[in-house]
């Protein structure tokens, strides 16, 4: 509206001066300025009318002021606002702005339109701008001549080529510049519209310049005059100060808002950021104590007497002599240092090896090992004593007080009365650990007193002869009878090294074992050649040895198996195979220790000869299992042996063979001999054999259930309706679907009929059930069907889908999406990995876990401050640690310039 | 025989001092661990109640004043410093460590309506309804330490008397001008008696005035016509109004978004604000049950602290709709004034009881020294609630709010009011013409107009 208003303004500026052109052409111009001049202060704001036609105007204008030079203007075109003096509005027109009218005797033009007229204020406006005009549409004549008409239309014309703008705009320009303006008051000076529309009588500028002429500074004056005529333009009356406060406010509030947005880029990547830092480059002042106390000052007076004392010039340098002394006396070459720890740690090492292999062994609690142990110590002890013979004198020494101590407590001569109770009770009664207990102790007797021979003899044979001569017998005889006993026990030995070879890795294979077995025959029977001779020398020997053999023989107590009366050899070889079955049995043989063991078991069985072997025999019965048991019966057992062989023979043919050769053995020894062998063999055959005996029992099984040939195989169907013949599982999958449908949904309980309860009883006799309970109960149940039917299984015959709730896995559903999400994929990788320390490095973590603002506590955060970012920066930014980021963001802040 | 043994050097697994931590070297392989993310969540679940355990909000009270307390502020130089002003003219400085007034500041006749510190904190500027500005020289915040025993008081700088009342005034940040609100803007300078500027559009009277710290030259007022309005300094003129439904109280820029205001109005709402885009609120934060007096930014600019007539305090998260803390005691009273400490772990309230309240911005937040290993594993705990914070237990033990019951019941009623208009909107919506009825979003529902 305004635009358009200013448009018209500027316009009828422009056709003014066409009529100028035609007639009165000065005064129109001079009219118009003195209008200017008064309403100046009323309105005058910069023109807003599109450039191009701006431009047109101002070039028109041009032309008019240079035609007539009237036109006094303001002198700076750019300037919007003048101030000029005001005019008494009675001198102005605009005490009787009306009074025009009247006089007039005008009619409408044909295409009278009423369009700008909107508001009261618009029309004071235009009243106001073209008051010498009259310059609104309706106030125009036009019946002023037809000359005009023509002249009007070519220029129109020219000015809708030069302009480009519509012949209405200027038609109407042109109709308001067709005043014809009466004075209804007489002409004065204070009335110079009069002169305006008349065009006579007016005073221009050049009028005013003409009795200056040739003063000095007239050519310049006028020069100047010339200059703003040329340069002037139109200037519009300004607004009202409600709009023009208006337009500012917009102006400034667009400005603030650009200036404001330049922070935008500083707000998005606060925003974005992951973190941001607060307080980075604040120093808290000191962070040790070191740096606090270097910074104490004394300030009481007994904190400086103190201060004088320890800073004292003396003080100081003694200090600092004696510290360099006693420093220099910790001088240490950095080598030494370093051997002078690998040593202690060596040291040290070594000593907490040692101290945890003692505690080790300290918590070992099995009795054979510490038995093992004992005897090992014993025979250090022994060799200490045959190299040492200053330690063999304390030995000695110690033993002879040991055998001292049992001949006269008799400690160990079942005189206990532990013993003594046990024998009343008859020692066939008690478990096997009793008797070996009641065995060992013998032996220990027999041990401690026995030896005092052996032990008296060795050292007298090896330091004199002096001694008495039953003594000398005595000890001839005991030595005659030990070189055979040794010799007894090296054959023995052999024969037992020889079997136990046999158990190892290679040699357990067949043909070695037959080659082994073939050479043991040999060697046993050169061992037993030997044995008899030692025997026939024991023999001749007599007293003792026969003594030992008694004591032997009396001792046989638990031989129950060896049924046969057999000589005494036979039966220490037996004795030796039990030894070698009981190795066997635990199934070591192949192991050093155990070995090792049972070198020491045998040496000492050679040393102890009967009185240990015994024992040991003992104990290998003991040791016997029902396995062992099981094929002595069998290798006894003639009929069952016949069974054994044919279910090795089902079985598999070379360990038939190998089995034959082990009947070929039994065959060729004697019974006791062959037999541990046998118990090796029949070990694997026997376990070979159960298996065997098994598989012949299916094939029976499969042959008898088995049809003929004509047997032809069943199609699937059959085989399944076969297999599942008893069951419907169809109707048990319904049940199970009924079951879970009523798990989920249960069926509403029936109303039951509570006697007395709603109703008098005979009331309910009568009537049953009440209505509502009926009704309830219905819809209860119709309730039901209705879920049951909009379960996702109800159509589906063979389906189950259980649409039970898992509570404790709602816990950890959402029900929505959660805001920042805009997937379920996303929500659920946010919390995909762990972030705590046991599954992340420790980098890691930090970044993980750091909190959207890092601040420090007391420390005062400033507003923000502007800086530049540059695009390079700002991606650097996004990769680069928070700690760089910081930095950068502080030397921005510092690099900053202020706003204005 | 073979055996495998892992080698490891020995550099790497000695320490350099005895206080090292032993290194321990874990396979990170997420196979061998399948129950960590449970363990997490439990852990979340234990924070999260660990967090209502340890939420001990209120530090302490300040007691002194005789009347109820009109307004505030913080010294923005020094951390420990607050200053309160009252009804009944009483200017006070408070040592927030002791509790204790350091510092009066006697002169002000009647209600003391506006207090504000220069950014060096060395003058402090308080207006009133006596027509006066005057100007205080703080005391030194070490000299007042020392004899804070003695209850000194100071003598104004200066006094300037103006043709209003005022209503409130505000410091530039980083300037030497001060804007006090009244009948009109004044725009001051420290060494003039007389205004440098007045602002004056509307003839309602101006009761809050707020410089942009960010933007030095920008400064935001509400007036009783229920307008918000923007200047700008550099061309001293006033630039945008928008006009809402009820009043603004209070209004608060972001410290750290320069473009962002929140302003607390009388409907029990703070609307947050575009400067640039004023015919739509960015964020409608409710939660208060009756009109928020006072609103300000913590500097961090992620959260704001706002007071309310309904008595309680509220912090709310800048774009968060609801509020993440809510402070009430038996005995405050309406909350007239609120400020965030300087360093945006602390929040002063002052009500009309006569009482500043001290409370922490972090209701479980440990106070004093905390240990770097302390420090690591609260941040653990509270990553792991971060994540899990949308899963419905632990969502609902960190939402979970005790409040007095009238507040409760009247959010309630508040609650059915609005339910209520919105099933009326609805109704009246079904039952007209497609078209002519268009809901607005609360957002834009409060705001009349924007005035250019």
């Amino acid at each position: 509206m305004a635009d358009k208003k200013r448009k018209e303004r500027a316009g009828g500026g422009g056709s003014r001066t066409n009529k100028k052109l035609e007639k009165n052409s000065n005064s129109k111009g001079l009219t118009k300025n003195n209008k200017n001049k008064t309403d100046m202060r009323k309105k005058r704001t910069g023109p807003h009318l599109p450039s191009a036609l701006r431009t047109e105007l101002d070039r028109l204008n041009n032309r008019i002021s240079s035609n007539s030079d009237d036109e006094i203007d303001s002198d700076v075109g750019n300037d919007v606002y003048e101030y000029e003096e005001e005019v008494p509005q009675e001198e102005s027109r605009k005490n009787r702005r009306f009074d025009p009218v009247e006089n007039y005797e005008y009619e409408l033009p044909e295409d009278f339109e009423d369009e700008d007229v909107s508001s009261d204020d618009d029309v004071d406006n235009d009243n106001f701008d073209d008051g010498g005009n009259k310059g609104t549409q309706n106030e125009d004549v036009d019946g002023s001549d037809g000359v005009e008409e023509e002249d009007d239309e070519r220029h129109l014309r020219m000015l809708q080529g030069i302009t480009g703008m519509s012949s209405d705009a200027f038609e109407r320009k042109k109709k308001k510049n067709n005043v014809v303006i009466s004075e209804a008051h007489p002409e004065s000076e204070y009335n110079p519209t009069r002169d305006v529309l008349e065009g006579d009588g007016h005073i221009t500028v050049q009028d005013l310049l003409g009795p200056i002429q040739g003063k000095p500074g007239y050519s310049k004056l006028r020069k100047r005059v010339q200059h703003m005529d040329r340069k002037s333009t139109s200037i519009q009356a300004p607004l009202p100060k409600a709009d023009r406060e208006k337009l500012e406010r917009m102006a400034v509030y667009e400005h603030s808002k650009k200036d404001i947005t330049k922070w935008e880029h500083l707000v998005k990547r606060n925003r974005e950021a992951p973190t941001i830092f607060f307080g980075e480059d604040v120093d808290l002042g000191f962070s040790t104590v070191g740096a606090i106390a270097s910074e104490f000052e004394p300030r009481s007076e007994f904190e400086k007497k103190i201060a004088t004392l320890v800073y004292d010039e003396k003080v100081m340098e003694a200090h600092k002599a004696d510290g360099s002394k006693l420093l220099e006396l910790n001088k240490i070459s950095a080598e030494d240092y370093m051997k002078h720890r690998a040593h202690i740690a060596k040291m040290r090492s070594l000593l907490f090896h040692h101290e945890m292999k003692r505690k080790r062994i300290k918590k070992i609690k099995s009795k054979t090992y510490h038995r093992l142990k004992n005897k090992d110590k014993a025979k250090a002890a022994s060799v200490e004593m045959l190299m040492d013979p200053e330690a063999a004198k304390e030995q000695a020494r110690k033993q002879e007080f040991k055998r001292a101590e049992e001949r006269m407590t008799l400690k160990h001569k079942n005189k206990s009365k532990w013993a003594r109770r046990i024998l009343e009770r008859g020692l066939n009664t008690q478990d096997e650990g009793t008797r070996a207990a009641m065995a060992e102790q013998l032996n220990h007797h027999a041990l401690l007193t026995r030896k005092i021979n052996t032990v008296k003899g060795s050292s007298s044979s090896s330091s004199s002869d002096s001694s008495s001569d039953e003594d000398e017998e005595g000890s001839d005889q005991d030595r005659a009878s030990e070189l055979l006993e040794r010799a007894k026990e090296k054959t023995l030995k052999v024969l037992e090294d020889d079997e136990e070879m046999s158990n190892s890795g290679v040699l357990s294979l067949p043909f070695m074992v037959r080659g082994m077995k073939k050479r043991r025959e040999v060697a046993i029977d050169e061992a037993k050649l030997a044995l008899q001779e030692y025997e026939q020398l024991e023999g001749t020997d007599g007293a003792v040895n026969s003594k030992s053999a008694t004591a032997s023989g009396r001792r046989v107590f638990g031989m129950t198996k060896n049924e046969d009366p057999e000589s005494n050899n036979k039966t220490k070889t037996d004795n030796n195979n039990n030894k070698m079955k009981m190795d066997n049995y635990y199934g070591n043989s192949d192991s050093e220790d155990d070995l090792e063991a049972k070198e020491n078991l045998n040496i000492e069985g050679g040393r102890k000869n009967d009185v240990d072997s015994n024992s040991v025999k003992e104990a290998a019965d003991v040791h016997q299992d029902s396995v062992f048991k099981n094929f002595d019966d069998i290798v006894r057992d003639p009929g069952s042996k016949s069974t054994y062989e044919v279910a090795i023979f089902a079985s598999d043919s070379w360990r038939k063979m190998k089995s034959g050769n082990g009947v070929d053995t039994n065959v060729k020894k004697s019974q006791d001999v062959k037999e541990p062998i046998v118990h090796d063999q029949d070990l694997e055959e026997g376990e070979e054999e159960s298996d065997s005996d098994s598989e012949g029992q299916m094939m029976d099984g499969v042959l008898s259930s088995g049809p003929k040939e004509s047997y032809k195989l069943p199609s699937q169907s059959e085989l399944i309706r076969h297999a599942f013949a008893g069951d419907d599982v169809e109707e048990e999958f319904e049940k199970d679907k009924q079951e879970i449908l009523n798990e989920e949904n249960p069926e509403p309980d029936k109303p039951v009929l509570l006697p007395g309860w709603g109703q008098w009883t005979h009331v309910q006799q009568k009537e049953g059930l009440p209505s509502w309970m009926l009704k309830a109960h219905d819809d209860a149940k119709r309730k039901r069907e209705e879920i049951l039917k909009k379960r996702k299984d109800a159509h589906l015959k063979h389906v189950i889908i259980s649409e039970k709730l898992d509570k404790k896995a709602e816990k950890l559903q959402t029900k929505t999406l959660p805001y920042p999400f805009t997937s379920k994929e996303l929500f659920e990788q946010s919390m995909r990995m762990p972030i705590g320390s046991e599954s992340n490095p420790e980098t890691a973590i930090r970044a993980l876990n750091r909190p959207e603002v890092v601040k420090k506590p007391g420390v005062i955060i400033k507003p923000i401050k502007f800086e530049e970012v540059h695009g390079h920066e700002k991606s650097e930014d996004h990769k680069r640690s928070g700690q760089k980021r910081k930095t950068n963001r502080i030397k921005g802040a510092v690099g900053k310039n202020k706003k204005q | 025989m073979k055996v495998k043994v892992i080698s490891r050097s020995t550099d790497e697994f000695t320490r350099e001092r005895s206080q090292d931590l032993q290194r321990v070297f874990r396979n990170f392989d997420p196979s061998l661990r399948t129950q960590e993310k449970a363990v997490e969540y439990v852990r979340a679940l234990n924070a999260a109640k660990l967090d209502k355990i340890f939420a001990r909000p209120f530090i302490g009270a300040m007691d002194g004043h005789r009347d109820s307390i009109k307004c505030m502020a913080k010294n923005p130089n020094y951390l420990k410093a607050i200053f309160s002003g009252s009804d009944d003219g009483d200017i006070r400085l408070w040592d927030l460590a002791s509790r204790r007034t350091v510092c009066r500041f006697p002169g002000q006749q009647g209600a003391v309506q506006g207090l504000t510190v220069s950014t060096d904190g060395s003058v402090l500027v308080s207006c009133g309804s006596d027509c006066t500005v005057r100007l205080w020289n703080v005391p030194d915040a070490n000299l007042a330490d020392l004899d804070s025993l003695s209850d000194n008081s100071a003598k104004p700088l200066a006094v300037y008397v103006w043709k209003n009342a005022f209503r409130a005034v505000d410091h530039q940040w980083d300037g030497e001008l001060f804007a006090t609100a009244g009948a009109q803007v004044d725009i001051w300078n420290h060494n003039r008696s007389q205004p440098v500027n007045t602002f004056d559009w509307g003839t309602d009277t101006t009761i809050s005035v707020r410089f942009n710290p960010g933007e030095p030259n920008v400064l935001a007022t509400s007036a009783n016509d229920r307008s918000i309005t923007l200047y700008d300094l550099r061309m001293s003129s006033p630039a945008r109004k928008v006009i809402m439904r009820t009043k603004t109280n209070s209004i608060a820029w972001n410290p750290m978004e320069p473009m962002n205001f929140t302003a607390a109005n009388e409907d029990c709402n703070c609307y947050s604000y575009d400067a640039r885009k004023l015919d739509e609120a960015k964020c409608v934060h409710k939660d208060h049950v009756s009109a928020v007096m006072d609103i300000d930014f913590s500097p961090t600019g992620r959260e704001f602290v706002t007071g309310s007539y309904d008595r309680t305090v509220r912090i709310f998260q800048y774009i968060g709709g609801h509020s993440q803390e809510v402070y009430h005691t038996k005995r405050m009273q309406r909350v007239f004034c609120v400020k965030y400490s300087c360093d945006g772990s602390y929040v002063i309230s002052g009500s009309d009881d006569t009482n500043l309240r001290l409370w922490k911005a972090k209701a479980s937040e440990q106070l004093g020294v905390v240990l770097p290993r302390e420090k690591k594993k609260q941040e653990y705990l509270e990553a792991v609630k971060n994540r899990y914070k949308h899963l419905p237990e632990v969502k609902r033990i960190v939402r979970h709010r005790h409040l007095p019951k009238p507040i409760y019941k009247a959010a309630n009623l508040r609650r059915t009011m609005i339910e209520a208009e919105r099933r009326k909107e609805q109704r009246r919506k079904a039952h007209s013409a497609p078209g002519s009825i268009v809901t607005e979003s609360i957002r834009k529902r409060r705001i009349i107009k924007e005035v250019e």
